[in-house]
């Protein structure tokens, strides 16, 4: 295979600027795309060459194939990396990049189809030996069968509507007391959800942690973990905080799951990076539960700790080129991310675009952001309010987290709201800073998490605002001798934030 | 001179009392305590405060009437105004939920859902409007009981931020 001499990004925000800064390091042209709610994007600025490919909703930008390979093809592009999201899980899209002759860094189409419908991922797993959560793959048919079956396997049992999802028809069962009843409802839910009572059982995991390992494959045959994450603070099933190693992983037990990571890559003859998320038990058993066929999200903490840089790894792989190494690497001191939300926690995590008025990002020792935006620019709201995600490495995880809450307390985001406060409240709950936390965490621990006044402090921010108003009324004196409203509206326009005008509009 | 800060979910003004000594430097009382303060005014809402030889990073934001301030991590929000402003103001709705609510957009998106009718009855927190913004939708309660006056949201549309959706009364 030849080396990659341009690379298309078919992404948007920071993992765009994130793949396009290797790119720059190895020596390889970028080429952006972008939809008409990026024209002003960073991700534009950075690559090399830019391309509109259609309107803001992404199902008619970032993700129709065809305006996608046309840029390629006019920008000269001999690959295209997906980043996360949008194309990057799309075997169709994969076989279209090969149609056309362009390099896809990421696995095969194959691999992508064994992997990306959930239950014949499922059922790919038990055939390779992998062990999945234990369940029926087929919906039961009477009652008597069901309570024989949860009898095997052990109570609680969850009964799941076999037709979809969304928490209806879902039951957990304690014991063949409760078996009866739940059945009933169960059933019955799922018909009126559903229009079909089919139901099948699945073990209910107590408190289970979500872990997950990474892996990497070449085209030689060769497949490697990368170590683990764990990703256990989650909030509605999105991830907030991540850190590696996990803090429940004895050695034997990542090496252990490295190994059936590895088994199940290999079983659909992966290539490229690619994570095997597991669900660990409380007795630290571990099942496998999906494979995401991509470079996710929370990738540089495995870049803290192993010292490899993935994006380039990824593109040696497209190359061509072995693995440079054939093991995971022991894991080097401890790395924790945090995910910064354009949301809102004190109202319900409501989203918060806008335009971002000031910005002032964390910096120091073994502190890094990854994010795509700046000061003046307006978060569109088409997209995942994610703005940026901070990363940090230290040599143990308590020193890991006193620098995550140390960064995070040198971040000022000004113009739009964001969830920062939320995040060190997260750093600072016994139960994160003790390492035992499951997925449960957050949803369990809502309230206590918005935080503790601190009346001295209070005190100082009414002094503050004391002194803000009294210097605010004092250059509006002066400023605007004897001026009408409108008049100065207009003279302050860059002083005056957007907030106030659209009240004193609204006064009027 | 005296200003009144009335803290986001308290119910009483807290007033600080302020005395210009020239410059960067002011006197000032609260809750009892007089404290010598050196307050530097920087670009972009942001002050450096020394006091007492502790110094004090604060961020400020406005936002209508209530201005933000970050200090240590703390975000405090308060309702400023001098005795003047206070009694300009007193009796709007800035202070309580008395009277006429006007229910705005957070944030630009895209109205979904529309929940209620002119002449409906509402309850305090019941949803009036779904917007949907970034893959996410939102219900917009009612802040108190009353009924619904005015309707200005329309089901399938656009709307910029702090656009009037509804009006209870």
């Amino acid at each position: 295979m030849p080396k990659i001499r341009k690379v298309l990004v078919a992404n948007r925000g920071e993992i765009a600027i994130r793949v396009m800064r290797t790119c720059k390091e190895l020596g390889i042209a970028t080429v952006a795309v972008y939809s008409e709610a990026d024209r002003s994007a960073l991700h534009v600025r950075t690559a090399d060459q830019a391309y509109f490919v259609g309107p803001p909703p992404s199902r008619e930008s970032y993700l129709v194939q065809e305006r996608i390979l046309e840029a390629a093809k006019k920008s000269g592009a001999d690959a295209i990396h997906p980043g996360y999201g949008f194309l990057s899980e799309n075997a169709s899209f994969v076989r279209a990049c090969e149609a056309a002759g362009i390099t896809f860094i990421g696995p095969p189409a194959s691999a992508m189809d064994a992997m990306g419908e959930k239950t014949r991922a499922r059922a790919n797993m038990i055939k390779a030996g992998v062990p999945v959560v234990p369940g029926t793959t087929e919906p039961i048919a009477t009652e008597a069968e069901a309570r024989d079956y949860a009898q095997k396997i052990g109570f609680p049992i969850m009964l799941k509507a076999a037709g979809g999802g969304g928490g209806k028809g879902m039951r957990r069962v304690e014991g063949l007391a409760d078996f009866e009843s739940a059945w009933r409802s169960a059933k019955s839910e799922a018909l009126n959800a559903f229009g079909n009572d089919a139901v099948y059982i699945e073990k209910y995991l107590e408190k289970p942690h979500h872990v997950e390992i990474q892996v990497f494959a070449d085209t030689h045959g060769n497949v490697i973990h990368l170590n683990e994450r764990e990703c256990s603070a989650q909030r509605r099933h999105q991830k907030v905080v991540e850190e590696t190693p996990s803090p429940i992983l004895t050695p034997e037990l990542r090496a252990k799951m490295g190994e059936v990571a590895v088994k199940a890559a290999k079983a659909v003859n992966y290539v490229g990076a690619g994570t095997v998320e597991f669900l660990v038990d409380v007795h630290r058993n571990f099942y496998f539960l999906e494979m995401n066929t991509r470079l996710q999200v929370e990738h540089p903490v495995t870049e803290w700790v192993t010292g490899l840089d993935l994006v380039a790894l990824q593109i040696k792989v497209a190359e061509g080129e072995k693995l440079p190494l054939l093991q995971a690497p022991t894991p080097n001191g401890h790395s924790i991310e945090v995910r910064v939300y354009a949301e809102d926690p004190s109202r319900n995590f409501m989203p918060s675009p806008g335009k971002i008025t000031y910005l002032r990002v964390p910096g120091g020792p073994n502190v890094r952001d990854d994010s795509g935006v700046f000061p003046g620019y307006t978060v569109p709201n088409f997209y995942d309010p994610m703005i940026s995600k901070l990363s940090v490495w230290a040599p143990t995880r308590q020193e890991a987290i006193a620098r995550a809450q140390r960064a995070l307390g040198e971040y000022v985001v000004k113009g739009i709201t964001t969830n920062i406060r939320y995040l060190k409240a997260i750093l600072a709950h016994p139960e994160f800073v003790g390492g035992d936390y499951d997925t449960g965490f957050l949803g369990r621990e809502h309230t206590p998490l918005q935080g503790v006044e601190d009346p001295k402090l209070t005190d100082m921010a009414l002094l503050a605002g004391a002194v803000y108003a009294y210097q605010r009324d004092a250059k509006r004196a002066k400023t605007l001798p004897g001026a009408k409203a409108g008049a100065s509206d207009a003279a302050n326009q860059g002083r005056i934030s957007p907030w106030r005008l659209a009240l004193r509009s609204r006064r009027r | 001179m005296r200003y009144f800060t009335k803290q986001q979910g308290q119910k009483e003004a807290v007033p600080v009392d302020l005395e210009p000594l020239g410059g960067d430097r002011f006197k000032l009382t609260v809750n009892g305590v007089t404290y010598q303060v050196d307050a530097l005014a920087l670009e972009h809402g942001t002050m450096s405060m020394l006091v007492d030889g502790q110094s004090y990073s604060a961020e400020f934001e406005e936002n209508g009437d209530e201005v933000g301030v970050l200090l240590r991590g703390q975000v405090n929000r308060f309702d400023v105004a001098d005795e003047r402003r206070l009694r300009l103001r007193a009796g709007t709705a800035a202070f309580s939920v008395e009277g006429k609510q006007l229910i705005t957009a957070p944030m630009p998106g895209k109205v979904v859902k529309v929940l209620v009718k002119v002449g409906d009855e509402v309850k305090e927190g019941q949803g009036l409007v779904v917007v949907e913004a970034m893959k996410m939708e939102n219900e917009l309660k009612s802040p108190k009981a009353g009924k619904v006056t005015e309707l200005f949201a329309k089901e399938g549309t656009a709307v910029e931020n702090n656009a009037k959706l509804v009006v209870v009364e």
